[in-house]
């Protein structure tokens, strides 16, 4: 092309209108919400990613058979309009909303959901875990157009709950794409749901925007014509979108961002208690740490208070369930810090002396568990105990606590509730078949197993949550972890977006259909 | 001259190959789990196996290497173990990014820092010489994505002139993309209006990103002028009586810019790594964010793909830098 003078003129002046700008008529002349995120959503295939962000997307654009919404969370209709579980607890019949429909127009058929559970357990990437060894292979049967049949295993109380991740994809979409990775290719970066909402433009690591589907067929709702997922790595940068207007919802603040807002014309600030647990695990496998006596010592040593001063918004932990879920304790008797008492507990041991230096690791970045653990080292002192902090890249992390020899003597870690069932943390994070991963490295208590399996396969809901309580006296008993605490999620919303509710599972993975934009 | 510079490209290779090797080699001795990571916190030992085949990295590391290298041929990048996307895919979206950024850093920072030496030269020792030397100081000494916050509480929080971070409005299509580089593509379709809004997105991360190189390129541009002024063919000059500017601009100017520019050459390779904090202030979406996060993974590919990236735009800057040399000062032969 041919730069004119009257071109560059044109250029000029465009520059010199940089002047006066209103941003926050950019978000909010139209319908469109704009969510800041420090986290990306690189691959659209909802059988393989995971994280916060892919939920988001996920919970969107594709619809699994049911839904989760509330405080506390309830199971809701998604594909399915109606299901049933058959007596023994082993058969589950869901019959599909005949109003279903995928983007392409195209109805939901139970032949859908059945190509859809089949993948999910091909790939065995992403959610698959949840249903291991619950739904096999061959399990799940079309009855009819739009009665999808699962045969289980075993009985599994948690099925609903995990469900709400399995999502259901367009079998007539992607099979012309299947070439030799089952689609993974062209649903990584394509949408084959039947969500509320689709893909429009989008670019990685910068913004992904969905748009309402054209051929919706979700009953209510809100108003919404689309959302930008903006990715916004400063949380900084997050609290001054919000304040402006530019976005309506910033999902990653900090404690220090939130006390920033207070006071924010236009800015509502939630504080939310969520399933996500912190705890510091101990390696009763390897190291003066396999003495209870000495993890008990330890346990009343902590200075649990300083660790909740420090923590910012949030409450402690009361043993290893988070508070509120099925089959949670609050009498439980858990360790408080009690000098005295560690001491007892510390004359009972191997180490009635002291002396030695325990080691403890944790992710490193994250401040809050280098205050936790400056805190450990000040109580650890009391019982002439010294400590070697050691803060590590993650993968490091990972791979070392693969053996009880290369694990740490303490593990910080933060763990998320997945599904809203106290199954997803107690079989994570204490059943003896996860040692050598990072959830749980090193605990086992054939009793403890024997409690959890139990609790998976009981359907009745009291008697769970009477076996959940067995469990955590049980744990507690064996004190494996420092239980820590809860963080409250931290959100910031403009006050012009109608009908959030929060919901402690996939808090920040918010579900679009409800809002409205005034 | 052409010679020389077909020679220097041609040597851009082995250097590479040399790279690849070291680099590949760091990425996959180092340790840590980065496929049992990938897998998922509840990958069994099969499905991480099966992860690591699928991204062939059961392979011995010389084969690896061998098949990395035969893909890089062909265009193949490889995958991001996390993302599953094409590393190709993701470089050609976030360099033109942070090439644009780093670009409009140094040219302001050239832009102002030569003609800024080049006077705090002339009135040495005076007030403006003081000034631009405490100056420069500071701002060689404050942290980048400190300035970043000062200059979007200034500019885009209280004054409201400027966008507060992203490359472009969020509910705006940028220019259709020939070179990634929004303000180029802009100009090359007559997009007056995404121009205009892709510089008032590129200013400030621009401006946070440049002062430093701008104090160092002052200070040197200072240093190296009041060295020429001091040359006895520059005495000679005066006593014959040619006039002041003549003696600046024709004589003194093209001698001291020549010894900045190989600091400005530099500066290219080091905005270029070091763009991170800027980028993550402003939403940038650039390398810098995505190599760090790579890193942190231990995100084999992409580590390897960005360092790649980086060291060819260096050797090429380094290439066109001896090329000004020569073009500068004609005592320099290209040989």
């Amino acid at each position: 092309m041919n730069l004119t003078r009257r071109a560059l003129l044109g250029g000029a002046a465009a520059i010199a209108a940089l002047a006066h700008l209103t941003p926050a008529a950019l978000a909010q002349g139209s319908k469109v919400m704009v969510l800041a995120s420090a986290v990306d959503i690189p691959n659209f295939d909802p059988h393989v990613a995971t994280g916060y962000a892919p939920a988001m997307l996920f919970r969107n654009v594709y619809d699994p058979l049911v839904r989760v919404s509330g405080n506390p969370p309830e199971i809701q209709p998604g594909l399915a309009s109606e299901w049933a579980l058959s007596d023994d607890g082993l058969t589950y019949t869901f019959t599909l909303d005949p109003d279903a429909v995928f983007h392409d127009g195209s109805s939901v058929t139970a032949e859908d959901v059945v190509w859809s559970i089949e993948r999910i357990l091909r790939l065995q990437r992403g959610n698959a875990w949840m249903i291991e060894g619950i739904v096999e292979p061959g399990a799940t049967r079309a009855l009819d157009e739009r009665t999808v049949e699962f045969t289980l295993t075993k009985p599994y109380a948690p099925f609903l709950q995990v469900m709400i991740w399995m999502f259901i994809v367009n079998k007539d979409a992607v099979e012309p794409h299947l070439a030799d990775d089952d689609g993974q290719a062209w649903l990584m970066s394509n949408i084959a749901g039947s969500g509320p909402f689709t893909m429009g433009r989008y670019q990685t690591g910068n913004l992904y925007q969905l748009m309402r589907a054209e051929n919706d067929w979700h009953p209510g709702g809100g108003n919404l014509d689309g959302a930008i997922w903006k990715i916004t790595r400063e949380t900084s940068t997050q609290r001054l979108m919000v304040a402006r207007g530019e976005a309506h919802m910033a999902m990653d603040l900090s404690a220090e961002d939130m006390k920033a807002l207070d006071g924010t014309d236009g800015v509502d600030l939630i504080y939310e208690t969520e399933y996500r647990t912190f705890s510091i695990k101990m390696n009763t496998q390897d190291g003066p740490l396999q003495d209870v006596n000495l993890r008990r010592a330890i346990s009343y040593a902590y200075d649990y208070d300083a660790m909740l001063a420090a923590a910012g918004p949030a409450e402690l932990m009361t043993g290893p369930l988070p508070t509120g879920i099925l089959g949670f304790d609050p009498e439980l008797e858990v360790p408080r810090r009690d000098i005295e008492k560690a001491r007892e507990y510390l004359a009972k041991s191997e180490y009635a002396e002291g002396g030695f230096t325990l080691t403890a690791r944790y992710a490193s970045g994250y401040e809050n568990m280098r205050r936790w653990a400056l805190i450990l080292l000040e109580s650890l002192k009391e019982l002439n105990i010294s400590l070697d902090i050691q803060p590590t890249a993650w993968p490091d992390i990972v791979s070392s606590v693969a053996r009880p020899e290369t694990a740490p003597d303490f593990h910080f870690i933060f763990q998320t509730a997945n599904y809203a069932d106290p199954d997803n943390i107690a079989y994570a994070a204490y059943h003896s078949s996860r040692n050598g991963t990072w959830q749980n490295p090193t605990y086992g208590n054939p009793e403890v197993d024997t409690l959890i399996e139990q609790a998976r396969g009981e359907i009745d809901a009291e008697a769970r949550a009477e076996i959940y309580g067995e469990f955590q006296r049980a744990v507690v008993a064996d004190a494996p972890d420092l239980f820590g605490v809860l963080e409250k999620r931290k959100l910031a919303l403009r006050d012009n977006v109608r009908n959030f509710v929060f919901t402690p599972v996939a808090a920040n993975a918010v579900e679009l259909l409800p809002l409205s934009l005034d | 001259m052409l010679w020389y510079v077909i020679r220097r490209l041609l040597l851009i290779i082995p250097t590479l190959l040399g790279l690849s090797v070291i680099v590949f080699a760091i990425a996959r001795l180092l340790p840590g789990d980065p496929v049992g990571l990938a897998a998922g916190p509840n990958a069994t030992p099969e499905v991480i196996a099966s992860v690591a085949a699928e991204f062939g990295l059961d392979k011995p590391i010389p084969v690896q290497y061998w098949n990395y290298l035969t893909g890089l041929l062909q265009g193949d990048w490889g995958v991001s173990l996390f993302s599953r996307r094409p590393v190709a895919a993701d470089l050609a979206e976030f360099v033109p990014a942070t090439l644009e950024l780093v670009i409009a850093a140094l040219l302001i920072a050239v832009i102002v820092g030569i003609p800024l030496g080049l006077l705090a030269a002339i009135w040495r020792d005076g007030i403006f010489d003081y000034l631009t030397r405490t100056v420069s100081l500071g701002a060689i000494a404050m942290p980048r994505f400190f300035l970043g916050l000062l200059l979007q509480l200034a500019f885009a929080m209280a004054l409201n002139w400027l966008p507060l971070s992203g490359r472009f409005p969020l509910i705006e299509f940028p220019p259709e993309r020939i070179t990634g580089f929004y303000t180029v593509d802009a100009i090359l379709i007559g997009d007056w209006h995404a121009l205009g809004v892709a510089l008032q997105h590129l200013a400030l991360p621009a401006l946070a990103l440049s002062l430093s190189p701008l104090a160092t390129i002052l200070r040197m541009m200072r240093a190296s002028t009041i060295e020429v002024l001091q040359q006895d063919y520059i005495l000679t000059e005066r006593a014959l009586g040619i006039p002041s500017w003549i003696i600046l601009f024709k004589y003194t100017l093209r001698n001291a810019v020549s010894a900045t520019l190989t600091v400005i050459g530099l500066y290219v390779s080091w905005l270029l790594g070091g763009t991170v904090l800027v980028e993550t202030i402003f939403d940038w979406p650039g390398i810098g964010l995505y190599s760090t996060q790579a890193i942190l993974g231990q995100d084999f590919m992409p580590v390897i793909g960005v360092t790649l990236v980086i060291a060819m735009i260096y050797l090429v800057t380094s290439v066109i830098v001896d090329i000004l040399q020569a073009v500068l000062n004609p005592k320099v032969r290209l040989q």
